[in-house]
C-alpha cells in the first residue's frame, strides 16, 4: 500500500516547514517527513537570537522561529511524519516519485508527482580538512557542541580552542564562555574571517576572544582526550610558515571548518552537484533539471540566514504545488524555455542557476568570490545589454546578497543570462 | 658465553665489519644462547634499521635463533606500553588451562579453535575492547599469498588462511567478499615478469593467477587510469572488515565458555625450572597450564617477562584513508600499482586501493619506521603518499576522503612471522611477528597454535573435546541490508529498530541498544561504532554522537558525562555536576 500526495517534502526544518506551508495554500495535499522526532531541524538547538528578522520582522530565537512555522502547518492540508527515514526515491512513469521510508511504525511507501528535498546540511569534520596528529575525545563540530550545551545541559571542555571563523563557530565562542568554559581563541585559516560581521562583534569582540587569521591548527595532542593543539601561521597559498608553531594546552578543540549540503538522497536520481554550490542547480521555482523534484534552504546551498532558508522553501512550496496540479508530465516542462544564468566575473555562486520563462520573478542570491570595496552586479543579456544593475559599496564572501528581478525585463529569445560582478 | 667462542667471535666479527662498511659505529653485538643481541647508540632511526635488518642477514647466514636489537637511536628507546588505570584483585588466584595474552585477531581466533576442546580459557586483553591495535588498523584484505616470498611462514599461512576464510566466513557469520586484486603493470615491459609471477604461485600455491590485457582491463574497470599497460589478476584476493571478523571471533569463543578480560595488562610472570608459574597482571596474579603469547607489538616484552627474548619488534606504521561510500561502484578489483623503483626496505606491497566490505574505498597503507608501537598520529605527508593511490581511479577526488586512521605493524628483523612452541619455556606458545598479511593468515595461524597449546596440555593429563562446542554464531541483523519485509518483522517485534539514529548508516536504535547487551557488549561510544558503524559515515558522528551516548546512559543507567568515547581517560562530556547547568 502507498498512499499518494500531490506534494512530499523531505526535511521538516524552516526550509520544509516553509514549502510545506507553501505548497499547502497552493492547494495542495502535502505529506511533510521528518527523520528526527521533533520538526525544526538544526534550529532547535540554536537558542541565541536573531531568526526571523526578515519573515517575522522579530527578533526571535531558534525554537521560536521553529514554533511559529509549526502553528503553520497546523489546519493546513499537511499530514506530518516524524521518526520517519527515506531509504528509497526514484522516478516511476505514472505517479511521479516512489519513495520507501522506514519508521518505528514500520516501513512504508509514499508517491507523490512533487518531491522537494529540504535536508539541510551537515558539518564538514577534521578529517575533511585533513587535521592531522592525534586523534582523541574532544574534537567536536561547533553544530554538536551546540547541541550538547544547549539541548542536553552538559559543556564538552574546560578550555576550548575554536578552529574555524563560521557562524556556528563563533556563536559557540560566546555560548562556551557564557557556560563557564574558558575559549582561548579562534583560529581562521584564511586570511578573512568567514562569519557574518555582526557575529564577529557581538561573539568575539564583545567577550575579548582572540581572533587570529592566517593560523590554522597544524597537529592535535593527545592519546585519550585533547591535551593541547600546535597552531601555526599560514601563507597566502596556505602552506605552514616555519618557525611560527605554538603549543596551546586546551582539552577540546571546537571545528568550525563548513558546511556542506546533504543531497545524498539524490545520487539514486542521477543528479549531479553544483561543484561550487554542492547542491543541484535549480531554477527560480526551486526546481532541479528532474521534472518534479525541487530543492530548497541549506541543502541547495549554505544560506546564512534562517529566513532565506524559509524563502526558498516557499518559492519551493509554490513551484511544486503548480507542477503537481497543473503542469503534470514531463512533456511541458520540455517545451518549457530554459535560460541559463552564467556567473562572470567576481561571483563566487548565485542561486538560481537557471530562469524559466513563464515561472515566478525570482529572487537572486549570490556571494562574491572576495572581499571588494565598491562593486559593480549587472544582469546582462549575451548581445550585452544591461537588464539589471545594482552598486555594492562593500560585499564579503560570508555575507551572501539578496535582490529581485522582474521577469519582464528579460527580452524574448534571450539564450542566456549573465550575471556579472566586478569591482569598480 | 658464545661471544667467547671461535664460532661466536667470528659471527660477531663478521657483523661488526659489515656495519662498519655502512658507516655504522656505536653498535655493540652479543651472542647467548643462540641469539644476536644488540646494544648500544646511534645518532640515527635510519642506523638502527640497518644494524637490525643486517642482524637478520646473519642470523640466517650462520642459522642462529634470533635478533633482539636493542640499539637507541640518540638515546632514545621503544615508548613504554600503555597501561590501564585500574587495580584490583579480579584475577588474583585464579587458574586457568589456557591463557591467551592478547584480544586482537591472533588471540580470538586461537580462543576459538581452542574452545573445541574442553578446557579453561582466558583471553587478557588491556584495552576496553577486543582488537584495538593492529588488528583493526589495517586494510581489512585477505590477501591471496603472491607477495610473501616462498619457503616463508607468511607464504604458507598467508595461502592456507585465505582457504580458510571461507569456511569461517560461514560459521561465524561475517561478510567476505572476494573480489579479486589485479598488480597494475606501469611499463609494457613488465609484461616479461609474467614467468616469475606464475613460478611464484605456483611456489606458495596461489591459484588461478594469470595476466590481464590492457583492454580486458578497461572494459573491467572504466574508471581505471589510463596509465595501466595490463596487469596481473589474483582472483582468491579477499575483503573482510576486520573489526567484524575479531568480535565474531570472541563473541563465538565466549559463547563456548572462553572468559574475556579487558583493561587487563600482563606485567611480569614467575617461572619455576622452565615453566611459567604465574602471570601477574594489574588485575592479580593467576596461573595458567599453557600460555600463548599474541600480543603483537608487544610480544617481545611478552617473551622477556618468560625470560625467553629471541626476537625483537620494529614497529612499522601505516596510514589508511577512506573514502565516502557514494563513490563505491566505482570499482570492482582491488587494485595496485607497485613501482619498479619501489623502496626495498619499505616491506611494504605498494598499496592501492581496496574495496571495503561495507561498501567504501579505502586508499593505502604507507609504510614508515618509527620507536613508538602506540603512536597513531597521522600527517600531511602521510595522506601525501596516500593521495597518489586516488590516481587509479579517475572519479576519485581529493573531496571525496571522509577519514584516515594510523596503525603500526608488528614486524621482527627477520620479517617473518614466529608460530612455534617456546625452544625454552616449556609452557609457552607464539605467534609474533604478525604483520601483514596477519589479517589473511589469522585462521590458520590460529589452528596451529591451538595444536601446539593442547600438545602441551596433554603432558599433564588427556584433553577431550568440549561435547556442546558451537562452531556457528550469529550474527546480529544489519537492518540496513534486508529486505522491507525483513525489515518489517524485526520492527513489529520492537519498533526502536525503526528509529533511525546514524543517517550516513542507516542505523537504528534497536540495533546500537542490542550491541550493550549480552555477547562482548560495547562499553564505550567507539565500540559500538566498531558493532553497529553508527558514527562511521561520512558526517563522522556529527548528528548521532549525542543520541548514541543518549541510549548508552538510558541503557547502562549512567550519567552522560560518564559515557566514554573510548579506553580510560577518553571522557567526552564534563561530569553533570560539573557543568553550569548542574549546579
Amino acid at each position: 500500500m502507498e498512499s499518494n500526495y500531490d506534494v512530499t517534502v523531505i526535511g521538516g526544518g524552516p526550509a520544509g516547514m516553509a514549502a510545506a506551508v507553501a505548497a499547502a495554500d497552493g492547494g495542495a495535499r502535502v505529506a511533510l517527513v521528518e527523520r528526527e522526532e521533533k520538526l525544526g531541524g538544526i534550529l532547535k538547538q540554536c537558542i541565541h537570537d536573531g531568526f526571523g528578522l526578515f519573515r517575522f520582522n522579530e527578533r526571535l530565537t531558534g525554537p521560536e522561529y521553529a514554533w511559529r512555522y509549526q502553528q503553520m502547518l497546523m489546519g493546513r492540508r499537511i499530514d506530518v511524519f516524524t521518526s520517519t527515514f527515506l531509504t528509497k526515491i526514484q522516478r516511476g512513469t505514472e505517479e511521479g516519485f516512489q519513495m520507501r521510508f522506514v519508521a518505528p511504525g514500520g516501513p512504508f511507501g509514499l508517491t507523490s508527482p512533487a518531491v522537494i528535498t529540504a535536508t539541510g546540511c551537515r558539518e564538514r569534520t577534521g578529517r575533511q580538512v585533513f587535521l592531522h596528529g592525534d586523534r582523541p575525545a574532544g574534537i567536536f563540530t561547533a553544530g554538536q557542541a551546540q547541541g550538547f550545551v544547549n539541548l542536553q545541559g552538559y559543556l564538552p571542555g574546560r578550555r576550548c580552542v575554536i578552529l574555524g571563523s563560521g557562524d556556528i563557530g563563533l556563536i559557540m565562542a560566546r555560548r562556551l564562555t557564557l557556560e563557564g568554559a574558558e575559549v582561548e581563541g579562534v583560529y581562521e585559516v584564511k586570511q578573512e574571517p568567514s562569519g557574518l560581521t555582526r557575529n564577529l562583534v557581538q561573539c568575539l569582540e564583545d567577550f575579548d576572544i582572540p581572533l587570529h587569521l592566517s593560523t590554522t591548527v597544524k597537529e592535535v595532542h593527545g592519546r585519550r582526550r585533547v591535551e593541547a593543539v600546535t597552531v601555526c601561521q599560514v601563507d597566502e597559498a596556505g602552506r605552514p610558515v616555519t618557525g611560527t608553531d605554538r603549543r596551546i594546552p586546551c582539552d577540546s578543540l571546537i571545528l568550525s571548518v563548513g558546511l556542506i549540503p546533504e543531497n545524498e538522497i539524490l545520487d539514486s536520481l542521477g543528479i549531479s552537484l553544483d561543484e561550487r554550490t554542492r547542491g543541484p542547480g535549480v531554477d527560480q521555482n526551486q526546481m532541479t533539471r528532474l521534472p518534479g523534484l525541487f530543492t530548497c534552504g541549506n541543502a541547495q546551498h549554505v544560506n546564512d540566514l534562517v529566513d532565506y532558508v524559509s524563502e526558498s522553501g516557499a518559492a519551493a512550496g509554490r513551484g511544486a504545488a503548480r507542477f503537481a496540479l497543473g503542469k503534470r508530465g514531463a512533456e511541458e516542462r520540455g517545451t518549457e524555455e530554459t535560460i541559463p544564468v552564467r556567473p562572470s566575473g567576481e561571483i563566487l555562486y548565485q542561486v538560481p542557476a537557471a530562469l524559466v520563462r513563464h515561472g515566478e520573478d525570482p529572487v537572486f542570491f549570490f556571494r562574491a568570490s572576495r572581499s571588494l570595496e565598491k562593486a559593480r552586479l549587472e544582469l546582462r543579456s549575451p548581445g550585452g545589454e544591461v537588464l539589471y544593475q545594482k552598486r555594492y559599496t562593500f560585499l564579503r564572501p560570508p555575507e551572501m546578497e539578496r535582490f529581485e528581478f522582474s521577469m519582464t525585463k528579460l527580452p524574448e529569445n534571450c539564450g542566456e543570462l549573465i550575471f556579472h560582478l566586478e569591482e569598480v | 658465553m658464545e661471544s667467547r667462542s671461535a664460532r661466536g667471535e667470528k659471527i660477531l666479527a663478521v657483523y661488526l665489519k659489515k656495519l662498519g662498511s655502512r658507516g655504522i659505529t656505536g653498535v655493540e653485538a652479543s651472542l647467548e644462547d643462540g641469539v644476536l643481541f644488540l646494544t648500544g647508540d646511534v645518532p640515527t632511526l635510519e642506523d638502527r634499521l640497518t644494524a637490525g635488518f643486517e642482524g637478520a642477514k646473519i642470523k640466517k647466514k650462520y642459522r642462529l635463533r634470533g635478533v633482539v636489537n636493542d640499539v637507541t637511536v640518540n638515546q632514545r628507546s621503544s615508548v613504554p606500553m600503555s597501561l590501564p588505570s585500574i587495580n584490583d584483585t579480579l584475577l588474583e588466584g585464579r587458574r586457568f588451562d589456557a591463557v591467551i595474552i592478547g584480544g586482537g585477531i591472533i588471540g580470538t581466533a586461537a580462543a576459538r579453535e581452542l574452545s573445541r576442546w574442553n578446557i579453561s580459557i582466558a583471553v587478557l586483553e588491556k584495552e576496553e575492547d577486543l582488537g584495538l591495535h593492529a588488528s583493526s588498523r589495517n586494510d581489512g584484505m585477505v590477501h591471496p599469498g603472491f607477495a610473501a616470498s616462498p619457503g616463508t611462514l607468511k607464504a604458507s599461512y598467508n595461502v592456507r588462511g585465505n582457504r580458510l576464510y571461507t569456511r569461517a566466513s560461514e560459521e561465524l557469520g561475517f561478510t567476505l567478499r572476494r573480489p579479486g586484486s589485479i598488480l597494475l603493470f606501469s611499463h609494457p615491459a613488465m609484461i616479461l615478469l609474467l614467468p616469475v609471477f606464475k613460478r611464484r604461485c605456483r611456489k606458495n600455491g596461489v591459484s588461478g593467477g594469470r595476466w590481464v590485457s590492457r583492454r580486458t582491463l578497461a572494459r573491467w574497470e572504466p574508471e581505471l587510469t589510463d596509465k595501466q599497460r595490463g596487469g596481473f589478476l589474483l582472483p582468491t584476493a579477499g575483503i573482510i572488515s576486520p573489526q567484524e571478523v575479531v568480535l565474531a571471533y570472541g563473541e563465538n569463543a565466549a559463547s563456548n565458555g572462553v572468559e574475556f578480560f579487558f583493561h587487563t595488562a600482563v606485567t611480569g610472570m614467575e617461572k619455576q625450572g622452565d615453566i611459567i608459574t604465574r602471570i601477574v597482571t594489574n588485575r592479580g596474579t593467576l596461573s595458567a597450564g599453557v600460555v600463548l603469547n599474541a600480543a603483537g607489538v608487544w610480544a617481545d616484552q611478552v617473551a622477556d617477562y618468560a625470560g625467553d627474548r629471541f626476537f625483537s619488534i620494529h614497529p612499522r606504521k601505516g596510514v589508511d584513508a577512506i573514502v565516502d561510500k557514494k563513490q563505491k561502484d566505482s570499482l570492482n578489483h582491488i587494485v595496485g600499482m607497485p613501482s619498479l623503483r619501489g623502496n626495498r626496505r619499505s616491506h611494504s606491497k605498494g598499496g592501492g586501493l581496496v574495496l571495503c566490505v561495507e561498501g567504501n574505498l579505502l586508499l593505502g597503507p604507507t609504510a614508515e619506521e618509527v620507536l613508538d608501537r602506540e603512536d597513531y598520529t597521522t600527517h600531511q605527508k602521510d595522506l601525501a603518499i596516500l593521495k597518489k593511490h586516488m590516481e587509479l581511479d579517475r572519479r576519485l577526488r581529493e573531496s571525496d576522503i571522509i577519514t584516515y586512521y594510523a596503525g603500526t605493524r608488528s614486524a621482527t628483523w627477520e620479517e617473518d612471522f614466529i608460530v612455534q612452541p617456546s625452544d625454552r619455556v616449556a609452557n609457552l606458545v607464539y605467534a609474533a611477528g604478525i604483520q601483514s598479511p596477519g589479517v589473511a593468515s589469522a585462521p590458520a595461524i590460529a589452528e596451529d597454535l591451538a595444536a601446539f597449546a593442547v600438545k602441551i596440555l596433554e603432558k599433564s593429563g588427556a584433553v577431550g573435546p568440549r561435547p556442546d562446542f558451537n562452531p556457528h554464531r550469529t550474527p546480529r541483523p544489519v537492518l540496513a541490508e534486508l529486505s522491507e519485509e525483513e525489515r518489517r518483522r524485526w520492527i513489529e517485534k520492537d519498533p526502536a529498530y525503526g528509529r533511525i539514529v546514524c543517517r550516513c548508516e542507516e542505523v537504528s536504535e534497536g540495533e546500537i541498544r542490542d550491541t550493550l547487551r549480552g555477547g562482548l557488549p560495547a562499553t564505550t561510544v567507539d565500540g559500538v561504532k566498531r558493532r553497529t558503524r553508527a558514527g562511521a559515515g561520512r558526517c563522522h558522528g556529527g548528528f548521532c554522537l549525542p543520541r548514541v551516548m543518549e541510549i548508552m546512559a538510558r541503557e547502562t543507567g549512567k550519567d552522560l558525562g560518564d559515557i566514554p568515547r573510548g579506553g580510560d581517560g577518553s571522557w567526552i562530556l564534563m561530569k553533570r555536576k560539573e557543568t553550569v547547568n548542574g549546579k
